[in-house]
């Protein structure tokens, strides 16, 4: 979809709307995804789809109604569901007038979208996967995984004349490379397809694997530990999960009660967001189209900022920020190698599995080591080592980063830049069988 | 319909497939949330489109488009057929084995007596609300949230095995949580209308407004409870408990796509490989664990698979032994079997059907039991209800579990409230050492919502049962920092 035919069809939307307020956005996405198993290809699909969401007010008194027919008797439709559940609705007192078109002045023009991205086929996709994969058959190694690319697409406009648009480009692939008593993984995410480097990404997979096999037992303790990118997006994303929302830290709800501005962490720890770090791209507006915010939530160990909804900043006489769209945890300049060099005894992670809160108020969560653990003894990496369970507060492990390195492109849930961090004392409990 | 269905089936035929399907399929959701005094949100969302699949050579390919008409179905038929061809490039041996099925004409619905989309708005807010106002009237509750969910789906299979399929089902929830909050810290506590596939009339038939107060009081009882202990406990688990141990530590487990290594790359394999099939002590020989896709109220059932096999019921753990897995059409033929277990759903249009959970549930004792008799009988333990913190390793053996809400069991009485109780074990010792089922007086249904597997993610539901369980002498307290 063009940005011409968003913009027509949102205006569309506006115009059928007799409510007060009333403002719609477009997603759509394109998204073809290659995943395999054993050497083979598993799963190919293609998939295309856009989203309209409408939302519009009396007063206080707020609907939304959300469909992917775009045609016109479906936005009348649209429209009408989401007037209707307005009419109906008792007012909600948190709900704030439509943000006029000076807010996109702040918005950046940043625009990671490359072509070649979006046309990479499916069949590009085969031949690189199939050249590797062959390549690991001849090894012995079962080659896993999933190759992805597509766009992405967000259109924003309101009945106050405000009006939004950002599309991107992404790939994506991951890998995990097994034998029989070990497995090794890597990734790499990216808005520009040339960037992109399969053989270098199964490779390093591949290498995990291989000097990860017959894994030894290992007493759980506390001990050093050294965390690539992928472990450190995965344990500090928990910390954004509710806990810097500044109306629920206000009403005592997360584990930043009272700390705003306090020190939380060491000081060699900064965990911001930035839209336009190009390293990290990522949409310049929210979805009441306020502009995505760049800002240091924690500075140099300090709580420097929190979430705040347009309500609630308006009731606290502070400014705005919404929630963040990208996390960059800053890095340092250690090399993973010179960490391991310093490290008398320590485990090397590649990354973990399934982290939970365990209390969402301390915060202390629980998660597993994945894909390549390692014991570190007189500053070499000296064995394999079955993987395990760990229990451990986000905060206290803020104040343990002895060290960091040149961050990287990582994230699941959302986009996220981390650092390798060598960190002590960290809190293994129970160990697994593999 | 049927014709646009097979417009897209001539073509794959006569591209040479050896199997095509499509799947047409509108959903509807509607959520509606409020904090405290106000509604939060309301957000009403419907969703339509068609997917395609193709074996080609042994080779998957599938598209999908929102765009439901001629053209369109024809050019998306082809795209997938392409994808397959690309998919060829890297094939392993002869490709896929895809098991045979009858051809099945049927048409299945949730049995609903009150559409909850024809609901006023006004009356689920008022009951929501009024359940927040309960909750709230509590002293040491400081937010209240509640919301309810439901989402219907219309599907339309069809496939070159001649079937034609179309199944209308719809699930219902609505849940409360109070939020306690002291000088120290703040807790919670929920009550829900246990997901199931119903109408408005599961609602109306729960009590939310009648359990907000004690929910209240639990939440507030639970700031000031006593510290979890550490070392080994007998553990009780209520069924709104154990319903997400079964499903993390056998449900995933006992999917035989990750069985053998399908989904290695995002959700992990499993410990239960094929060559334990028949051998493996799993649990003790009361655990008996049932898959059941034919009972129309639980949340996996919805007649046939997307594979286009019926529902069915079977064991997959007879008297403590692994005997049989989760499985699908393309897998089922490892294991020895001709006829897949009907296991395969896809989240939407867009998503090609993967192995999914089944409603599982644990058999209820044989011998007349009450959690009454059971907390009696019991030294030193825990009684755990709700889940809480789940975290399993990929390969479903190490686990901490915690929960919602726990009592101390001291000399076959719950003596006080319990907090941030976590237990850890390795899933065979932990079913190795469930010694009492209570009876099936007792046995419940439990729904989870947001099961996801798969890449791109997809999210599934399904039901999981069972009595209270006791299990002996397991690790408890072991997240205490």
């Amino acid at each position: 979809m063009r940005e011409s035919e968003a913009r027509s069809i949102i205006e569309k939307v506006l115009k059928l709307s007799g409510a007060e307020d009333t403002s719609a956005v477009i997603t759509g996405s394109y998204k073809a995804s290659t995943r395999f198993a054993d050497n083979a290809i598993t799963q190919n699909i293609t998939t295309n789809n856009y989203s309209l969401k409408v939302s519009c007010a009396y007063g206080q008194k707020v609907g939304h109604a959300t469909t992917n027919e775009l045609i016109d008797g479906a936005l009348q439709g649209v429209v009408k569901r989401a007037q209707d559940i307005a009419r109906v609705v008792p007012p909600d007192p948190e709900h704030m007038p439509l943000l006029t078109s000076d807010e996109a002045e702040k918005y950046h023009q940043l625009e990671p979208y490359f072509e070649d991205t979006k046309k990479f086929s499916p069949s590009d996709k085969a031949r690189i996967i199939s050249a590797q994969a062959e390549k690991c058959q001849e090894k012995n190694i079962r080659l896993s995984g999933a190759f992805s690319n597509g766009s992405s697409f967000t259109s924003f406009g309101n009945s106050k004349g405000l009006m939004g648009c950002y599309k991107s480009t992404s790939f994506e692939m991951h890998v995990t490379c097994l034998t029989p008593t070990s497995s090794g993984w890597a990734e790499q995410i990216g808005e520009d397809i040339s960037k992109a480097g399969f053989s270098s990404v199964v490779e390093r997979a591949f290498n995990i694997a291989v000097k990860s096999e017959n894994p030894h037992d290992f007493e759980p303790r506390k001990c050093t530990i050294i965390m690539h990118p992928a472990a450190v997006a995965e344990l500090f994303t928990f910390l954004f999960w509710e806990g810097f929302d500044a109306k629920a830290t206000d009403e005592e709800r997360t584990f930043l009660r009272g700390k705003f501005g306090t020190k939380i962490g060491g000081e060699n720890i900064t965990i911001r967001s930035d839209p336009v770090d190009l390293r990290c791209p990522t949409i310049s507006f929210q979805q009441d189209g306020l502009v995505a915010p760049t800002l240091k939530w924690i500075d140099n160990g300090v709580v420097q900022n929190l979430c705040y909804s347009r309500f609630w900043a308006k009731k606290k006489g502070k400014k705005p920020t919404g929630f963040p769209t990208n996390i960059i945890v800053d890095g340092g300049d250690t090399s993973v190698e010179e960490m391991i060099k310093t490290t008398d005894l320590g485990v090397l992670v590649t990354r973990f599995w399934y982290i939970r809160f365990v209390d969402p108020m301390v915060p202390s969560v629980t998660g597993m080591t994945r894909d390549g653990t390692f014991l570190i003894e007189d500053g070499k990496v000296t064995k394999a080592m079955k993987n395990m369970r760990f229990n451990e507060n986000i905060v206290d492990v803020l104040n343990r980063v002895e060290v960091l390195s040149v961050p990287e492109r990582t994230g699941e849930y959302i986009p996220v830049l981390a650092p390798t961090l060598k960190v002590r004392d960290f809190n293994f409990t129970s160990a697994t069988d593999f | 319909m049927k014709e646009l269905c097979l417009r897209a089936l001539n073509i794959a035929k006569e591209k040479g497939v050896s199997f095509a399907d499509i799947r047409i399929v509108k959903h509807h959701t509607q959520i509606v949330t409020t904090e405290d005094e106000r509604v939060s949100g309301i957000q009403d969302s419907e969703s339509m489109g068609f997917g395609v699949r193709v074996l080609l050579n042994g080779c998957w390919g599938f598209a999908a488009s929102k765009n439901l008409f001629r053209k369109e179905i024809e050019a998306v038929t082809l795209k997938a057929v392409e994808i397959a061809r690309a998919s060829s490039l890297a094939k392993m041996g002869s490709g896929v084995v895809f098991a045979p099925e009858e051809p099945h004409e049927a048409i299945f619905r949730t049995p609903v007596l009150k559409d909850p989309f024809k609901v006023p708005i006004e009356e689920k807010v008022n009951l929501l609300l009024g359940v927040n106002k309960e909750m709230l009237r509590v002293r040491g509750v400081k937010k209240a949230h509640s919301f309810m969910w439901f989402k219907s789906e219309e599907r339309h299979l069809a496939n070159t095995d001649g079937s034609f399929i179309e199944s209308n089902t719809c699930t219902s929830t609505a849940e409360c949580i109070a939020t306690a909050v002291d000088e120290h810290t703040a807790k919670t506590r929920y009550f829900e209308a246990i997901p199931v596939n119903a109408g408005y009339e599961h609602i109306e038939g729960t009590p939310l407004l009648k359990e907000a107060q004690r929910v209240g009081e639990e939440a507030v009882a639970h700031l000031t409870a006593k510290e979890c202990p550490q070392g080994k406990k007998d553990l009780i688990l209520h069924p709104s408990h154990l319903a997400l141990t079964i499903h993390e530590s056998i449900g995933h487990a006992l999917e035989l796509d990750r069985v053998l290594g399908m989904e290695e790359s995002l959700a992990g394999s499993s410990f239960a490989t094929i060559d334990k099939l028949g051998k493996l002590k799993y649990g003790s020989p009361i655990v008996n664990i049932v898959c059941d896709n034919t009972d129309p109220t639980r949340l996996a059932s919805k007649g046939y698979d997307d594979d286009g096999v019926p529902g069915q019921r079977w064991y997959i753990i007879k008297n403590g032994i692994l005997v049989d897995y989760q499985t699908g059409r393309e897998v089922c033929h490892t294991i020895g079997t001709e006829q897949s277990r009907g296991s395969c759903r896809a989240d939407s249009w867009q998503s090609i059907p993967i192995i999914r959970q089944s409603n599982i549930g644990l058999e209820p004792g044989e011998e007349p039991l009450t959690l009454e008799e059971l907390i009696a009988d019991t030294k030193d333990g825990i009684y755990i209800e709700g889940m809480g913190s789940f975290s399993i390793d990929q390969k479903r053996l190490n686990f901490q579990f915690g929960g919602d809400c726990f009592w101390e069991i001291k000399n076959g009485k719950k003596t006080c409230m319990l907090k941030d109780v976590t237990y850890q074990a390795i899933t065979t010792d932990f079913w190795g050492s469930c010694d009492a089922i209570c009876d099936k007086r007792f046995w419940q249904p439990y729904g989870v919502l947001n099961c996801g597997k798969g890449d791109p993610m997809q999210i599934a539901q399904m039901t999981h049962g069972s009595s209270p369980v006791r299990f002996r002498n397991i690790n408890v307290g072991g997240a205490k920092l």
